[in-house]
């Protein structure tokens, strides 16, 4: 075998062109394996919101069952130099290539917002499966009154008009509350717009939710009057689709409702066994300033009230989109507990909570129930 | 190990090229036998000796072949180390990838109930079981010389960029390659852009159409549109993924100096289905014709007989595809069809009337995508469902609103496929090369775009998990 021996009638250009083709892509092959391996690995990617998988443990085990390679896939995706840069590479030419969605997520508008499509009847029997299972254990001897109210994604409001396919939330709402038969159900989708949600977020934004409060303070014989300060937050939100959607997009601003009475109020956390703020500032500086919330992802809060004018107490099963509706609700009761069964299983809540009679709301987004598996 | 996958393009490839091109001539065929090895058992590890066996088997039969022919001409001794090289390698086929087909049409047709042995398949071993068949038989018959050096008869048959998805290369398709190299740069280049080319028809194009298919099989309602909409997007994703992946085989193999037969030749321009596999998966065709076909009698014992053996040659193409009777199915529809075109149609078919031209492609269009969706279905009775609904037999609306949405969403990515399964893209680039004026703008373009299309399939494979492999029934 004889290396490198040119051809005899290559032109000029032909030798450019194939030098130039093979110089690029060593450089831009043999660059990014090299900086692949230098380049220190990350431990969570905060566009999107997620662990990085790490280095792969090497092991005659691994390799023979085949765990490693496996995992390395994933470990040299995740870690791939650029990634964040790459990604938006995908999404700028995936939109000129006319795809409507990037990953699911679409922009309407100024809104980013995620596909909820196709309807599945199977995850809402589930999730409902569930609550029948928290009403049979420990709600039904109690005789407290129960609700249901559902709280749209955006989608409800932006699908159909941007030309995406919809969720049939007339067939979620009826399955709910087929299978919740001893919940009054409470409907909020008249009450909330396109506009009350964030632009680069799944949430709702709290500013806007007086009219929703007030519609499930109605529904649970309770009234409200407080009056609230709305404050802002200096620093930028870039919601949970900003990161997902991996093209340049304007920032949200976050603002809270707040009054003496709910700086009074004190917030039990049974996971860090402590007292939380109701808005915890601290958060608007981590990945999701959406967590100031009752301080996020929380199993189980309670929520008191030293100036309450009753003794009535509320449990809320709820999702994320409790944390900043509830403090809107927290005048009227002197205790409000919050029950996130994504994080706890129902089977240990009686080790935790006692149920005698409280009123009781469950208050879950339509992303949830479609996607209920992360119900335990 | 996938060549759409960033270990393969990143880690794998770079390593193997460094130590390939650093290593002295003598070298190279090991480092070729061993990278290849290394891919092989990336995926799964076990299946190694599956084919170290079969390349084991391969060689020493091979050269007992010789011998016998050599030191017994006439003998009977040559032909049954024939016979035995080809059960062997059949042997290996049927265990790990009919067993369990058999079992169960057993258990159906007694009503007996065999427990299935549940092998899982090891990947490409349809092709390498083919070459190391084709080899042998090429020895018997005195058309190659038997491989004396266990390496390169190990390399031919391992060789990474054609092992688990083709083309199928024989032997003497790569003899004079395998003891003499000559690397040019122009031919390495040739080989990157190859590369890059199938890269971007893999990654572009055959993952996102595999994403539609993959919405319509999750999605709850279904329209006309939406039903074709999937058998355009299955036939033109199963092109650009096989033909992407020959590319990217072909390409590999111009890296390393070597020279694989083309596999696809635009096979959707084709006027009849004839044509079509004239242009469609050529190595596989052709490995039919010469091993199976022709020493059935091909079609020099009467009409009977001939027809008797496409029926054959087409049911074992349908069922090398997948050990399911759709793909059985899908093999003798094409036998029925190809039957129809030899002894009905070949005035319609060679008659230039006016219109006629047009009604063939659509002919061949309409029966390709009927069959990719035979191909694609789970089993036979959602093929069936598929295929009455698209001729309007389910009563589904003709138009809807998601159906719409998909078509907005992969319209122009369906567009470019249709336009990309064309030459049309191809001679635009040959024209414009021939053009002096052109020729310096072309030379910094061409390999601009190559770049172009590394870093957008990077970046489509960094943030995409859909990824599939299809031929892991092969």
């Amino acid at each position: 075998m004889s290396e490198n021996v040119s051809e005899n009638k290559v032109d000029g250009l032909t030798e450019f062109k194939s030098w130039a083709t093979l110089t690029l892509a060593a450089v831009f092959v043999f660059g990014f394996a090299v900086g692949g391996l230098l380049l220190p690995d990350s431990e969570v990617s905060s566009a999107e919101r997620r662990p990085l998988a790490q280095m792969p443990e090497l092991s005659i085990k691994t390799v023979l069952n085949g765990q490693f390679m496996g995992d390395f896939d994933a470990y040299s995706l995740d870690q791939f130099p650029l990634r964040d840069d790459f990604r938006g590479i995908k999404a700028a030419v995936a939109a000129a290539l006319g795809r409507q969605d990037n990953n699911g997520i679409y922009a309407a508008g100024e809104h980013l917002a995620a596909l909820e499509y196709p309807y599945d009847a199977e995850s809402v029997r589930y999730a409902a499966g569930r609550m029948q299972y928290v009403y049979r254990q420990y709600l039904a001897a109690g005789g407290g009154k129960v609700y249901l109210s559902i709280v749209p994604d955006k989608g409800y409001f932006l699908a159909g008009e941007s030309g995406r396919p919809a969720l049939d939330y007339q067939a979620l709402a009826a399955d709910m509350q087929e299978g919740l038969p001893f919940a009054e159900y409470i409907d909020i989708f008249g009450e909330l717009t396109a506009a009350d949600y964030y632009y680069t977020d799944a949430h709702w934004r709290q500013e806007n939710l007086l009219p929703v409060a007030e519609k499930l303070a109605e529904g649970l014989g309770v009234k409200l009057s407080a009056e609230y300060e709305c404050r802002e937050a200096e620093q930028p939100f870039y919601g949970v689709y900003a990161g997902q959607y991996a093209l340049p997009h304007g920032a949200d601003t976050l603002r809270w409702l707040t009054n003496e009475q709910l700086a009074a109020m004190t917030v039990y956390d049974y996971e860090s066994q402590g007292y939380l703020p109701v808005y915890d500032e601290s958060k608007l500086d981590g990945d999701d300033s959406y967590e100031m919330y009752l301080g996020g992802p929380k199993s189980l809060l309670v929520l008191e009230n030293p100036a309450a004018e009753s003794d009535r107490e509320l449990i809320v099963f709820r999702d994320s989109f409790g944390s900043s509706l509830v403090p809107l609700l927290a005048e009227a009761y002197a205790k409000i507990t919050l029950v996130d069964i994504r994080y706890v299983s129902p089977a240990f809540l009686g080790s935790f909570m006692q149920f005698d009679g409280q009123d009781v709301l469950f208050l879950y987004s339509t992303g949830v129930l479609n996607n209920s598996i992360t119900i335990k | 190990m996938l060549f759409s996958g960033i270990p393969f393009l990143f880690y794998f490839l770079p390593l193997v090229l460094v130590i390939y091109f650093a290593v002295p001539r003598g070298g190279k065929n090991a480092v070729l036998l061993l990278s290849s090895l290394f891919f092989y058992g990336w995926g799964e590890p076990k299946f190694l000796f599956f084919m170290l066996a079969a390349i084991l088997q391969g060689y020493l039969l091979a050269i007992l072949i010789e011998k016998a022919k050599r030191e017994y001409p006439g003998g009977k001794r040559s032909k049954v180390f024939l016979a035995a090289s080809v059960a062997l390698s059949l042997g290996l086929l049927g265990y790990c990838k009919y067993a369990d087909f058999f079992i169960t049409n057993f258990n159906a047709l007694t009503g007996l109930s065999l427990p299935l042995l549940k092998i899982a398949l090891p990947i490409g071993i349809s092709f390498y079981t083919f070459q190391i068949m084709s080899y042998v038989v090429d020895v018997y018959r005195g058309e190659v010389k038997a491989q004396r050096s266990l390496i390169d008869f190990g390399a031919y048959v391992a060789f990474f960029p054609q092992l688990i998805a083709g083309p199928i290369v024989r032997y003497a398709d790569i003899e004079a390659d395998l003891k003499d190299r000559r690397h040019t740069v122009e031919g390495t280049a040739a080989g990157v852009r190859r590369f890059g080319i199938g890269l971007g028809k893999k990654v572009l194009l055959a993952n996102q159409l595999a994403e539609l298919a993959a919405h319509f099989n999750a999605a709850e309602e279904k329209s006309l549109l939406f039903y074709w909409l999937y058998a355009a997007a299955t036939m033109l994703y199963i092109y650009f993924d096989f033909s992407g992946y020959s590319d990217m085989a072909i390409g590999l193999g111009r890296i390393f100096c070597f020279r694989f037969p083309e596999n696809f030749n635009y096979p959707y321009i084709s006027g009849s289905i004839t044509e079509f596999w004239r242009r469609w998966h050529m190595t596989l065709g052709g490995w039919f014709r010469d091993y199976l076909y022709i020493p059935l009698g091909g079609n020099r014992k009467g009409q009977g007989r001939r027809l008797f053996n496409i029926f054959i040659v087409w049911a074992a193409t349908g069922l090398w595809h997948g050990a399911a009777w759709n793909f059985a199915a899908w093999g003798l529809m094409f036998a029925v069809l190809l039957m129809l075109e030899k002894l009905w149609l070949p005035d319609v078919l060679q008659n230039k009337m006016f219109g006629l031209g047009v009604l063939r492609h659509v002919y061949v269009l309409v029966a390709v995508a009927v069959s990719f969706v035979l191909f694609d279905a789970a089993d036979m009775a959602a093929a069936a469902d598929i295929i009455i609904a698209m001729f309007g037999g389910a009563g589904v609306p003709a138009v809807d609103e998601l159906s719409l949405y998909y078509l907005q969403s992969y319209g122009l990515i369906l567009l470019l496929a249709v336009v990309g399964a064309t030459p049309v893209p191809a001679r635009i680039v040959a024209d414009l090369g021939r053009k002096k004026a052109m020729a310096p703008l072309m030379a910094v373009a061409e390999p601009l775009f190559v770049l172009g299309l590394l870093v957008v399939c990077t970046a489509f494979l960094i943030d995409g998990s859909f990824n599939p492999f299809l031929y892991f029934r092969f």
